[in-house]
C-alpha cells in the first residue's frame, strides 16, 4: 500500500496551522481529562452509595432460616448457631459476623405506636458490621450495664414525641405465641442517611430481647462482612449451609443497590460516549476545513495518480493526530487526579445536607476500573474513525480537474 | 509510432440542460519525443482535450489510446493507476505540496509507486540538479521562486519516467526570464531524453518554440503545423 509517505505528509499537514490543530488537541486532551475524571468522579459516588448502604445495616450476606423467610416468627430462629459461626470463621473471605436477634413488633409512647423492627444486638460485636454506632446523634449506644436499653432513630423519636430517657414500651410475640411486651428506656437516638430506616427499626441488646421472647442465645440473623462486596454473589455459592437456612447476597436483600451496581457502568459509557460526540464535531469542523482549504492540493494528489484509498488514509491519519495527542495525555492527567484522590478523596461536606438526603457519603472517592482506560482508548480511535469519514468523503467527492482550479 | 491516439473526440457538458459543445470530432496522434502545443482562444477546448488525453476526463464520445490501451476499457482505479506510472502532469499553478521539501515533492510520486526510498532521493536529486535546483532540494515551495517552484514541478512531472507530461498553461505565471529559462529546460530534456511534451497554451513565446503547434478553435481542429 506504501501508506508511509501519507502518514508522514499527514503528519506535516496537522502543522499547517499550529493554532487550529493545538486548539483542537487542547480541546481533546480538556475533554477526555474531564470526562475520565467525571466518569470516576460518579462511580466512586455510585459505589460510595452502595458502600454505605451496606455498611450502615444490611452487610454484604445474611443467613436466615427458611421459615424466618417466609415469616419473621421469633421461633424461627437458627439451629446450632455457635457451630455454624465457627464454620463461618474459617472463611478466607469473611472478615466480620455479627448474630442478631430479629422480630417485628409494636413500639409504643404514652402519645402514639408504631410499627417497628426490634433489632437484638451484641453491640460490640455490631460494630464490626454496621455502621449504627457512628450515625448516633445523641445519647449513649448501647453500652451501658442497664437493662432494657433501646436505640431509636431520629424520624421514629419525633413521629413517638420520645427524648433521650424517655420511657417506650415495645410490644411483640414471644417463641410460645404468646404477646409479650418490655418497657424499655432511650439510651440514644441515631441518624443514618436513610429516614425510612431510622423510622422503622429500633435496636436493643440480644440478651434483653432474648429473655423477654423466651429463647436464650437465639440468633434470628447472621450478617456478615467479605473482603470483597462485589463478590458476594459468588461467595454465598461457597458458603455451605444446612438446607433449613438460606444465604443471601447484599443484591438479593435489596434488588435496588445491586440495580445501581450494575447500571452504574453503563451510565459512565453514556456520559463518556456523549463527551466524545462533542469532541467529534470538534474534530468534523477542523479536518472539514483543513479539506476544504486543500481542494487544489487534492485535486493535484488525484490527478497525478493518487488513489482514494490513500487520499481517506491521508484525512483518517489527520484526524488520528490530531486525537492520539491529546487523549492519552488527558487520560494520563485524569488517571494521576483519580489515583491522588482515590486515597484522600472528595470532600463534598460543603454539599453535605444535600448528599445524605439521597443517602451519600460526604467524601467521594473516585475510582475507575482498569478495563476503563482501555475501553476509552477504543472509544476515542471509534471517535477519530467516525470524524474523519465526512472530511473523508468530501475529499473523496472531489473532481480533480475542478478541484485543481480552485483557489 | 503515435503514444497517443485520438480518435473522433466529442465532449459536450450539461447534455441534459443547455448542452455544451467543448470538444466536437477531434482526431489527433501524437508521436514519441514530440514537442506539440495545443493553442486557440479561450474556451476552445484545450484544456478539456488534455484533460481527456490525460484520463482526468472522459469523453463522450469516441475513443482514446495511449500506449496500445484504449482508456475506456480501463477502470477508474486502473485510470488512476495508469496516471500515477505512465503521465507527468505541469500545472499552472505549480501545485506543488507546500508542507514538503522541493525534493520530498518529487519523490512523493517515486513514493507512491512504491520505490525504494534510496532509489527514490537519488533520482529526486538527479532530477532536481538537471533542472537547475540542486542547490534547492531542501526549500520549501514558499522559499522558491515562481519559475523554481514549477521547475520543480517539471521535476515531479518526469520523476515516474512517464510516457508523456501534460502542461497545462505552464508559463502563464511565470515572467519572461522565467518562461525562456523553463522552455530551454523542457527543450534540453525533449533533446536529450526524448521525453513527450505536450502544452496547452495561448503564451506565444511557447508557440514560438514548440516543435509542432496544434490550433483549435470552437473545438475543432484548425491547424496542425509541424515547425
Amino acid at each position: 500500500m506504501h501508506l508511509w509517505p501519507i502518514i508522514k505528509l499527514s503528519w506535516k499537514n496537522i502543522w499547517r496551522n499550529k493554532v487550529r490543530s493545538g486548539v483542537v488537541i487542547v480541546s481533546v486532551l480538556l475533554g477526555t481529562c474531564a470526562g475520565v475524571f467525571m466518569t470516576a468522579f460518579m462511580y466512586g459516588l455510585s459505589m460510595g452509595y452502595v458502600k454505605i448502604q451496606l455498611q450502615n445495616f444490611t452487610s454484604h450476606l445474611q443467613i436466615h432460616t427458611k421459615d424466618f423467610e417466609q415469616e419473621e416468627l421469633p421461633e424461627a430462629y437458627i439451629p446450632n448457631v455457635d457451630s455454624l459461626i465457627q464454620d463461618l470463621k474459617l472463611e478466607p473471605f469473611v472478615t466480620a459476623i455479627s448474630t442478631r436477634s430479629v422480630i417485628t413488633g409494636l413500639a409504643a409512647s404514652s402519645s402514639s405506636s408504631f410499627g417497628v423492627t426490634i433489632t437484638g444486638i451484641d453491640p460490640q460485636i455490631e460494630k464490626n458490621v454496621s455502621l449504627i454506632h457512628t450515625h448516633l446523634l445523641e445519647g449513649d449506644y448501647l453500652e451501658g450495664d442497664r437493662r432494657n436499653e433501646v436505640l431509636i432513630g431520629q424520624k421514629l423519636a419525633e413521629r413517638l414525641g420520645l427524648k433521650i430517657r424517655s420511657k417506650m414500651v415495645l410490644n411483640f410475640q414471644d417463641v410460645n405465641g404468646n404477646i409479650s411486651a418490655g418497657a424499655f428506656r432511650v439510651s440514644g437516638i441515631f441518624k443514618s442517611p436513610n429516614s425510612q430506616f431510622d423510622e422503622a427499626n429500633v435496636f436493643v441488646k440480644a440478651t434483653d430481647l432474648n429473655r423477654l421472647i423466651g429463647k436464650p442465645g437465639a440468633v434470628h440473623e447472621i450478617a456478615i462482612l467479605v473482603d470483597n462486596f462485589k463478590m458476594a454473589d459468588q461467595y454465598k455459592e461457597q458458603l455451605s449451609t444446612s438446607p433449613n437456612l438460606v444465604v443471601e447476597s447484599w443484591g438479593d436483600l435489596s434488588p435496588s443497590l445491586r440495580y445501581t451496581d450494575a447500571t452504574v457502568g453503563t451510565t459512565l459509557y453514556i456520559v463518556m460516549v456523549i463527551i466524545l460526540i462533542a469532541l467529534t464535531f470538534g474534530i468534523i469542523n477542523t479536518m472539514l476545513m483543513a479539506v476544504l482549504e486543500r481542494q487544489q492540493e487534492l485535486g493535484m494528489l488525484m490527478s497525478v495518480g493518487v488513489n482514494k484509498t490513500r487520499i481517506f488514509s491521508m484525512i483518517l491519519s489527520e484526524t488520528f493526530f490530531l486525537a492520539i495527542f491529546g487523549a492519552p495525555i488527558g487520560v494520563f492527567f485524569a488517571w494521576v487526579g483519580i489515583s491522588a484522590l482515590s486515597e484522600t478523596g472528595v470532600d463534598v461536606s460543603a454539599f453535605s445536607q444535600g448528599f445524605e438526603m439521597y443517602g451519600l457519603g460526604t467524601v467521594i472517592y473516585p475510582e475507575l476500573q482498569p478495563g476503563y482506560y482501555l475501553n476509552i482508548g477504543l472509544l476515542i480511535m471509534l471517535t477519530t474513525l467516525i470524524a474523519s469519514l465526512y472530511p473523508s468523503f468530501k475529499a473523496l467527492k472531489l473532481n480533480p480537474v475542478e478541484a485543481i482550479r480552485k483557489i | 509510432m503515435a503514444i497517443i491516439e485520438v480518435k473522433n473526440i466529442t465532449k459536450i457538458y450539461n447534455e441534459k440542460q443547455v448542452p455544451v459543445h467543448a470538444l466536437n470530432g477531434i482526431d489527433l496522434d501524437i508521436g514519441a519525443g514530440e514537442f506539440t502545443a495545443i493553442v486557440g482562444p479561450s474556451g476552445c477546448g484545450k484544456t478539456t482535450l488534455l484533460n481527456i488525453i490525460g484520463g482526468l476526463d472522459k469523453p463522450t464520445e469516441g475513443s482514446i489510446t495511449i500506449n496500445g490501451s484504449n482508456l475506456e476499457d480501463l477502470t477508474e482505479k486502473q485510470i488512476i493507476d495508469f496516471r500515477l506510472h505512465h503521465i507527468g502532469f505541469v500545472f499552472q499553478a505549480y501545485n506543488l505540496i507546500p508542507v514538503l521539501t522541493a525534493l520530498e515533492n518529487v519523490i512523493f510520486i517515486l513514493q507512491m509507486q512504491g520505490r525504494p526510498t534510496k532509489e527514490c532521493v537519488s533520482t529526486g536529486k538527479e532530477l532536481l540538479e538537471s533542472v537547475g535546483l540542486g542547490d534547492k532540494i531542501n526549500k520549501r515551495p514558499s522559499e522558491l521562486s515562481g519559475g523554481q517552484q514549477q521547475r520543480v514541478a517539471v521535476a515531479r512531472a518526469l520523476a515516474s519516467k512517464p510516457d508523456y507530461v501534460l502542461a497545462d498553461e505552464p508559463t502563464a505565471n511565470l515572467d519572461s526570464k522565467s518562461t525562456s529559462d523553463l522552455l530551454d529546460m523542457m527543450h534540453q530534456l525533449n533533446d536529450t531524453v526524448g521525453t513527450t511534451f505536450v502544452f496547452s497554451t495561448h503564451d506565444q513565446r511557447v508557440v514560438e518554440r514548440a516543435k509542432r503547434v496544434v490550433t483549435l478553435v470552437d473545438g475543432k481542429i484548425e491547424s496542425d503545423i509541424t515547425q
